[in-house]
């Protein structure tokens, strides 16, 4: 096995169990059946409670999520972290990863928080339901995450400057 | 030829991907706690289907009062917080998509279809889990069967997966344990890799440097030597800089090896954190619908404290149940029935019987809960009227037409319990409609789609 690998790309004969101990060993086989069986007791439940005709909608939505995760979200991840690495020529990098950091933190909010203003656009019928001024808050949270982002990264760059002197 | 292409693009694509995170150890690490939530999630998932579906034979817990709170609530926080650790468990593994080959073996060939499963069921379980507590559901299945298969099928996926992954997960671990440190250098890794030749790409592109495409590109990206040595202006006088390489040696190989391992260190250091704050920001601004403390944080929870009836929230509308009419109409009787033997009780005549004042929470599957105040006739002592088995079982009836939870079971220790009521009033007003006047069941740590609302049959069932 001499391809480039990365993080944990080594397939099932790549780390054979070879090297395990025999205790290791065991427990390995008891997690790979145990693992089989959930798997398959899963299909079982699935079959057993959901009308066939819904069962093409469930595989369409993983296939889905799969594309909208490689296809989608990982390629933009890649692209805004060449982007900020890019734009960080004279910018230490502690300060661009606390940039980075603070990007991913109001994105994955952003996931949980954007569903939630559709749904509350879409009215659900209950007014105990989604009752918050959630667009108001989600301002109020983006400004948040810029007011300390940039007093963080201030403070960083003082304390660079201080050092470089 | 074109297998040549497809060698190198595929190269390419990992070699363009690589990143000192992205290795076994992190991995292992944020793999880690993100199993812990989905163990935590399955668990109190299989708990709450229980409650609703027992087995035969199954009793629970009726103490704590807030034992369902508590395990719903960590249902949707730990299921919150699998957002964050599931992107980042992709992200740190990201570049195995372009494994080469693509199918190595048989065994390598499931290994990724058991992969793809996993991804694929873990998304869609969190994505529908989440818009479920909006109540919106646009998917073309029915939620709660399949999030409970899915449950199965992630857990056995978990199992499987840690099974074949063992030797890495064993390997960091031993590590860890060696030197304390957990330092991977040894492991693969994008950083320690660059230094160094692999044959493949030596056998590829002749040197350790990708060309093309991605040798551009990642010359374009790494034109920022100031990234690297301020990196170090940062790290070394913190002293958690390898103590050997400081900056102070003029051999450029020892400073840029140094810078690159400041680098790495930082970028990981970097990646922990953002995960960390990440879920302690997704976790804290949404738990305030059911941790009171937090209640004053609560920005994007799907319920506020408070905010319903009477102070509490609502599931199911009278108006989704279709229950005004009966519900308001004056000839309304609760019926008890047991053995042929049936008693009818108009609210007045409940009214009149011992009262019960009870705190307890409403805790709802969709992971809020209001504690509130109820006052109602002991269930228990209706149950006597009729002269119910002490270990009989009740079948409660709705007024609603249709709907999963028209008629459900209630198992005898919370028949018998003493903190259970036919709830009259809440927070010291008449029942408000919506909370379901006339009649209600109020029970300790039962679900609240169980707590049924607009009662209007409750009858003791064969032992
Ligand atoms: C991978 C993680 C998860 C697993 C393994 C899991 C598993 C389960 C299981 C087994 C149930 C019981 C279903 C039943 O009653 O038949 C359940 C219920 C539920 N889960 Fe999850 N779940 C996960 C993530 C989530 C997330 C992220 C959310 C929302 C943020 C969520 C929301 C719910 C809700 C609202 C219910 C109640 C369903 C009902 O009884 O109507 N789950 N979960």
């Amino acid at each position: 096995m001499s391809t480039a690998r990365t993080a944990g790309n080594r397939s099932v004969e790549a780390s054979g169990s070879g090297e395990l101990g025999p205790a290791l060993r065991v427990t390995r086989i008891v997690l790979i059946t145990l693992g089989l069986a959930g798997l398959a007791w899963g299909a079982y439940v699935l079959f057993d409670s959901v009308k066939p005709a819904r069962i093409p909608g469930i595989a369409l939505w993983m296939g889905a999520a799969i594309v909208l995760h490689d296809g989608v979200i990982s390629p933009l991840v890649f692209f805004c972290g060449i982007l900020l690495r890019r734009a960080g020529h004279r910018i230490s990098g502690t300060v661009i990863l606390v940039v980075q950091g603070a990007i991913v933190v109001g994105s994955v909010m952003s996931l949980i928080v954007v569903p939630l203003l559709i749904a509350q656009s879409r009215g659900t019928g209950n007014p105990t339901v989604l009752p918050l001024d959630y667009g108001v808050n989600f301002a109020v949270f983006w400004a948040a995450v810029a007011v300390v982002t940039a007093a963080v990264s201030f403070g960083l760059y003082a304390r660079g400057r201080r050092r470089l002197r | 030829m074109v297998q040549w292409n497809m060698r190198q693009v595929m190269y390419e694509a990992q070699r363009a991907l690589a990143s000192p995170v992205r290795n076994p150890r992190m991995a292992t690490v944020i793999g880690r706690l993100l199993g812990l939530a989905f163990v935590l999630c399955f668990g109190t998932g299989l708990y709450s289907h229980f409650l609703q579906e027992p087995l035969p034979g199954m009793h629970f817990a009726t103490r704590p009062e807030l034992l369902y709170q508590f395990t719903q609530g960590t249902h949707i926080i730990a299921g919150i917080a699998c957002f964050p650790l599931l992107l980042a468990k992709l992200f740190i593994v990201f570049p195995d998509l372009f494994q080469q080959p693509p199918v190595k073996s048989f065994l390598n060939f499931l290994e990724r279809a058991s992969i793809a499963l996993f991804v694929g069921a873990s998304l869609v379980q969190i994505t529908i889990g989440l818009l479920n507590t909006y109540q919106w559901y646009p998917w073309p299945f029915p939620f709660r069967e399949t999030h409970f298969a899915l449950g199965w099928v992630l857990i056995g996926s978990l199992a499987l997966h840690i099974g074949i992954k063992l030797p890495i997960i064993a390997r960091v671990w031993r590590k860890e344990a060696d030197d304390g440190s957990g330092d991977d250098d040894h492991l693969t890794d994008a950083v320690a890799r660059d230094r160094t030749a692999t044959p493949e790409a030596v056998r590829l592109f002749g040197s350790s440097r990708p060309t093309g495409v991605t040798g551009r590109l990642l010359a374009w990206i790494d034109a920022t030597p100031d990234l690297r040595a301020d990196a170090t202006a940062e790290r070394a006088p913190s002293g958690l800089d390898t103590g050997s390489a400081s900056a102070s040696r003029d051999d450029t190989a020892d400073a840029e090896d140094a810078a690159r391992t400041a680098h790495t260190r930082l970028s990981r250091r970097g990646f922990l954190t953002t995960v960390g704050v990440s879920v302690g920001t997704v976790v804290v601004l949404t738990t305030g619908q059911t941790v009171a403390p937090l209640d004053a944080v609560n920005a994007f929870a799907p319920r506020k404290k408070g905010v319903g009836q009477q102070g509490v929230p609502v599931n199911r509308t009278s108006k989704q149940a279709d229950v005004a009419a009966d519900a308001l109409a004056a000839g309304w009787v609760l019926t008890v029935a047991h053995a042929g033997v049936e008693r009818s009780f108009s609210r007045s005549e409940l009214l009149a019987m011992p009262q019960t004042e009870v705190d307890l929470p409403i805790a709802c599957v969709e992971g809020w809960s209001q504690l509130a105040r109820w006052r109602g006739v002991r269930l228990s002592d209706l149950a006597d009227l009729v002269s119910a088995d002490a270990a009989a079982s009740f079948r409660l009836t709705s007024l609603e037409k249709k709907g999963a939870y028209r008629q459900t079971t209630m198992g005898s220790e919370y028949v018998r319990d003493q903190l259970t009521l036919v709830a009259l009033e809440l927070n010291g007003e008449t029942l408000d409609l919506e909370h379901g006047y006339p009649a209600r069941m109020i029970a300790p740590g039962r679900p609240g789609v169980l707590q049924t609302k607009w009662l209007s049959r409750i009858e003791a069932m064969d032992v």
